[in-house]
């Protein structure tokens, strides 16, 4: 058994992250991440996407330290313009608030309420895909009757009665999003699996005697990868919208700032103060946005079509 | 774990309605924002919503003009979407908009609160106030041509009586005499000054015995929206639920030459702002739906829209925040006086309400005769707050609360309490609903520290007051005492002047309440939102000039064209 256990580790360590296809691929891919790495660059968009992320990510992270103000406080009369006041630059909201405060300390809660529903959504997503594709059979048929299930739920819908029965929280509005927006993962994760399970190499590991779990974990899953990579950023867009249109509904948690809440409760006064909408509106445009452009950057960087151009 | 079966319930329908449609749609968020709708009609025991009222009432001289004024079609745009027609048994201005058209009452009011004739052409109230007898007018007849007698009105008392939501209204009522077709008198068993202010229209339309007295139960009965027969100055023709409310002239209304319009149709819109593009655009002649305030500005801006908040006094709307009286917190009265030392109801009403609404200082409204403007207002006093909480124990910080509040509309009063609050070092926490029947189930039950809350007076204190500080009316189901608040002395002089009948002394005695509940503030005040009603400038004589507004008879409003 370790003797078998060992040679699943080479099979694994061999095919690793290279794609099984595109295994020694183009002339110049003598290591594939770095090749990845030119591909995924010379996509601009994705650059400028990396670049947008990075902004919003900095200013979520290391904005409220550097612009130290409560997004709760009231720092003025309401539904002041933006440049008026020096204490609200982008305007007050209804309540007086600074809007460029809430705009800043409501991407944290928006990023992560993405965040967790994305890490949700992968494990449901690639935990089922992935027993319904190595294993097929009943499994599969089960599993994917399960899954065309969800699928078929309005997942908007679904997602506002998850909150309303469970309050709005960060922390649920994440368990709804996650608990509808898993079945795309899934499928792709099967797919993936089916195709890569009768592929010579993970014959090779089972013909060795590794144990199913092993093949699944070491063998197959980092191959499947690629795709599950791109999906879950756009996912990660997805959850964002979510959660943005959960809080528009008003089915967001008041007690944190988001920006999804702030459009929510800011919208009966958007003709009459444009501001307080459209800035978290442009937050949430240029981070969703952002995430779109990475995916389809490391798509291309994953595609073995595009390789050795 | 009630959840997780209601979880497991509503996939179930989910599943049965995918299994249905068989269709694999991806999810796409086109889900329509129907599901968390506000309860706009579940009141019972009042309206909890934004929605605002209007008016009603008219002139003094001959009806329509003597016949100049008759004539066209006076459309009416509403949010509101009424259960049924059928006044006698369903509270709330979505019923008794329509209602007070397709009904006539005994009583009408005039803007000061004073009784006017209708269906009763006059009246008395015994000496010792155990009975009242209403002198019917003598023509008068249903919408089928059955005459109207005082058997139906008698019918109508006792029908109210057993089912409408109000039951202080006729609770004294022992029985109604009907010694001849057009003369009820009122039995009680107490002295009842609220008794004729209950005649109004909006309360005690007079329903056809004839048609409702065949044994069904009166809340569902079939014909509180099918082939309508009602006493009203208008008829049925259209109703289809939550679309349009169609009423056209009743010819043989006993009051001569009147209504004066051919025809009011209610159009039921969902969505304030399209009535408010309605109203700019001429095709709504009337609404007091206008939603949130930006609308009401709008309209006031609009030299083609007249606005106004006249004529809605009985409806003594207001916005609070109260207390669980028995929270270890708040059962301080110290720690109840300082937050309301800390709240600023002037921004509220600046800010918040963009000077839309006049403040509120105790549980009576303003416009009441039985309002005392002596009560300590608690403008905002930090120090003052502060100290008060020090005295109870409590430093910076030490205190954290939560605060509920209706949604969805509501949340920007809460969430300025929590930083007002702040101020003062009181940390308070949103406490979230997602929809009105959660948010009513938490304060019905008392699952709650503070809460924003919207109570109506409905013109009598007996009728709308009384409930919400009661101790045998703890938790009855919300808009009831839902404070918690229990004081003998307050039930004495509520009970004394629930049987009152000398303007004077009740005035006293309902002074001396307010005194006592504004020292303990178990309730903060906060504003009267005000009905505002728009029309268009051709609509003439609308109901500004009652204190019932649109829960009005609109018999003599007539169309300058």
């Amino acid at each position: 058994m370790p003797d078998a256990a060992g040679l699943g580790d080479v099979a694994a360590a061999d095919m690793g992250v290279t794609p099984g296809l595109g295994a020694g691929g183009g002339p110049g891919a003598a290591r594939p991440g770095r090749e990845t790495f030119r591909l995924f660059v010379r996509n601009k968009a994705a650059v400028v996407g990396v670049l947008m992320l990075a902004g919003v990510v900095f200013m979520t992270v290391a904005g409220p330290s550097l612009y130290d103000q409560d997004p709760k406080d009231i720092v003025a009369r309401p539904l002041i313009g933006p440049g008026e006041l020096t204490e609200a630059r982008l305007g007050t909201d209804y309540l007086g608030r600074d809007v460029l405060a809430g705009v800043i300390n409501g991407g944290g809660t928006s990023l992560t309420v993405a965040a967790m529903a994305a890490a949700m959504v992968l494990v449901i997503g690639i935990g089922i895909g992935a027993v319904a594709g190595y294993y097929g059979g009943w499994a599969d048929s089960a599993l994917m009757r399960f899954t065309e299930f969800f699928q078929v739920l309005p997942a908007l819908l679904f997602a506002m009665v998850v909150v309303a029965l469970f309050e709005p929280s960060m922390w649920t509005i994440a368990f709804a999003i996650g608990v509808v927006a898993w079945p795309g993962i899934a499928r792709i994760t099967r797919a993936e699996f089916l195709r890569l399970k009768n592929l010579e190499f993970v014959r090779a590991a089972r013909a060795v005697g590794a144990t199913d779990w092993r093949i699944i974990r070491k063998v197959v899953f980092p191959n499947a990868l690629p795709p599950l990579i791109v999906s879950a950023t756009l996912i990660m867009g997805t959850a964002i919208l979510f959660e943005a249109g959960l809080a528009f509904l008003g089915l967001g948690d008041p007690n944190t700032t988001s920006w999804g809440l702030m459009i929510g409760l800011n919208r009966g006064n958007f003709l009459t103060a444009w501001w307080s909408v459209t800035f978290p509106g442009l937050a949430i445009f240029f981070t969703v946005l952002s995430f779109s452009l990475i995916g389809d950057g490391l798509q291309d960087a994953y595609n073995p079509k595009l390789r050795g151009r | 774990m009630k959840k997780w079966r209601l979880l497991v319930a509503v996939l179930a329908v989910f599943a049965l309605v995918a299994a249905a449609c068989a269709s694999d749609d991806d999810d796409d968020g086109a889900a329509p924002a129907t599901t968390a709708a506000p309860a706009d009609d579940m009141d019972d025991g009042d309206d909890h919503d934004e929605d605002d009222d209007g008016d009603g009432m008219a002139d003094a001289h001959g009806p329509c003009n003597d016949g100049a004024n008759v004539g066209g079609t006076l459309i009416i745009g509403s949010t509101q979407v009424p259960r049924h027609l059928n006044g006698t048994v369903q509270s709330g201005y979505a019923t008794a908009v329509p209602g007070t058209q397709l009904n006539a009452s005994p009583l009408l009011y005039d803007d000061e609160y004073n009784p006017m004739p209708y269906l009763a052409e006059s009246w008395e109230v015994a000496d010792d106030g155990l009975s009242v007898t209403l002198h019917l007018v003598q023509d008068a007849v249903f919408h089928d041509g059955m005459p109207i007698t005082s058997a139906d009105v008698a019918f109508s008392i006792l029908t109210a009586q057993a089912h409408h939501p109000f039951k202080p209204m006729f609770a004294p009522v022992t029985g109604v005499d009907t010694p001849d077709e057009h003369t009820a008198v009122i039995n009680l068993s107490q002295p009842h000054p609220a008794i004729l202010l209950a005649m109004s229209p909006g309360l005690l339309p007079v329903i056809p015995k004839h048609i409702f007295d065949d044994g069904q139960e009166l809340p569902t009965h079939p014909r509180n929206t099918e082939d309508f027969v009602g006493s009203g100055p208008f008829r049925l023709v259209e109703y289809e639920a939550g679309t349009i409310i169609r009423m056209e002239r009743f010819d043989d209304f006993f009051i001569e030459g009147a209504p004066c319009l051919d025809e009011i149709v209610m159009q039921i819109i969902p969505d304030a702002t399209n009535i408010v593009l309605g109203l700019e655009n001429g095709e709504i002649d009337l609404s007091v739906t206008l939603g949130p305030s930006a609308n009401v500005l709008r309209l006031m801006e609009n030299e083609n829209v007249t606005v106004s908040s006249d004529g809605h006094e009985a409806i003594g709307q207001i916005q609070w925040l109260e207390m669980n009286v028995d929270d270890p917190a708040l059962s301080d009265k110290r720690v109840r006086q300082a937050i309301a030392y800390a709240i600023d109801r002037d921004f509220m009403i600046d800010a918040l309400d963009q000077g839309l609404t006049i403040p509120a200082t105790s549980g009576i409204v303003t416009a009441s005769p039985f309002h005392d403007s002596t009560v300590n207002p608690y403008d905002r006093d930090v120090d003052q707050a502060k100290a008060l909480l020090a005295e109870a124990g409590y430093g910076d910080g030490d205190l954290s609360l939560t605060i509920d509040y209706i949604p969805p509309t509501q949340v920007i009063y809460a969430e300025y309490v929590v930083q007002a609050l702040e101020d003062v070092g009181i940390n308070v926490e949103l406490s979230v609903s997602p929809d009105f029947p959660t948010w009513a189930g938490r304060i019905a039950g008392r699952d709650y520290q503070m809460t924003i809350n919207n109570v109506w007076n409905w013109g009598d204190p007996v009728i709308g007051v009384h409930r919400s500080y009661l101790s045998d009316n703890i938790d009855q189901g919300i808009w009831t005492n839902n404070t918690g608040y229990s004081n003998a002395e307050v039930d004495r002089i509520l009970a004394e002047a629930g049987q009152e009948l000398d303007a004077g002394r009740r005035a006293a005695l309902y002074a001396e309440f307010q005194q006592i509940v504004s020292d303990e503030v178990p309730i903060y005040y906060l504003t009267t939102p005000q009905f505002w009603q728009a029309y268009n400038p051709h609509v003439q004589d609308p109901p500004t000039r009652t204190i019932w507004g649109m829960m009005s008879p609109m018999h003599e409003v007539w169309l300058d064209r």
